[in-house]
């Protein structure tokens, strides 16, 4: 019975997962399926989601100043 | 691996995808460095936000006056920009993907507007995919 539940949540989530990140590319957000996942962890333990944004920012700059500077 | 900690390293892990490590070993740049880098940019950026907003609540979700539109409705309100700029085809599958989203529980997830509403906030903030012709 539990597992039978566990495994409809597993749908559940797998699901939403796939609409949320067709919807993020239509949104062109640049997260893939692996740090969309992360991002919705990150979520889930309560991270405030403009906070977060401003995180993936972040990290997109320091990336990109690091892949400029190796060509 | 669930802890905020940890979660905030694969992100900075992630954003890592691409990077040439050989040469920068060659000029004596660690992989591990550039890590420890990136950790102080994302929680350099977090804390800042938790001041800018004037409250230590604010780094945990909390509701305010400019989050007050819920992120369903700004996604419509994106739809419909996209319908006024000739987009068509996007604004309907945008949606009728928000239409497949379950509501609540039946999502499978706990905090699905917050998620929602990070996907408003990096709206077009990536580069533009390339024209295919």
């Amino acid at each position: 019975m539990a597992s039978s539940a566990n495994a409809n949540n597993m749908n559940a989530v797998r699901e939403t997962m796939d609409v949320l990140l067709e919807i993020s590319r239509l949104l062109n957000t640049g997260l893939d399926m692996e740090s969309l996942s992360i991002c919705v962890r990150l979520c889930e333990q309560g991270i405030n989601p403009e906070a977060l944004s401003s995180v993936i920012k972040e990290l997109r700059k320091a990336s990109d100043s690091l892949k400029a500077s190796d060509n | 691996s669930n802890s905020i900690t940890e979660l905030l390293g694969s992100l900075c892990d992630s954003s890592l995808t691409g990077v040439s490590w050989k040469r920068r070993a060659l000029g004596g740049v660690s992989r591990e460095g550039v890590r420890r880098t990136l950790r102080k940019r994302a929680y350099g950026a977090l804390l800042s936000k938790l001041f800018q907003e004037g409250s230590p609540k604010r780094f945990l979700s909390v509701p305010s006056a400019t989050s007050a539109t819920p992120p369903r409705n700004k996604l419509l309100m994106i739809s419909f920009d996209l319908r006024v700029a000739g987009c068509q085809d996007e604004a309907e599958r945008l949606e009728e993907q928000l239409g497949r989203l379950s509501e609540g529980a039946a999502s499978g997830l706990k905090e699905l507007d917050s998620v929602l509403e990070l996907l408003v906030q990096l709206t077009g903030s990536a580069p533009p995919p390339p024209a295919s012709f």
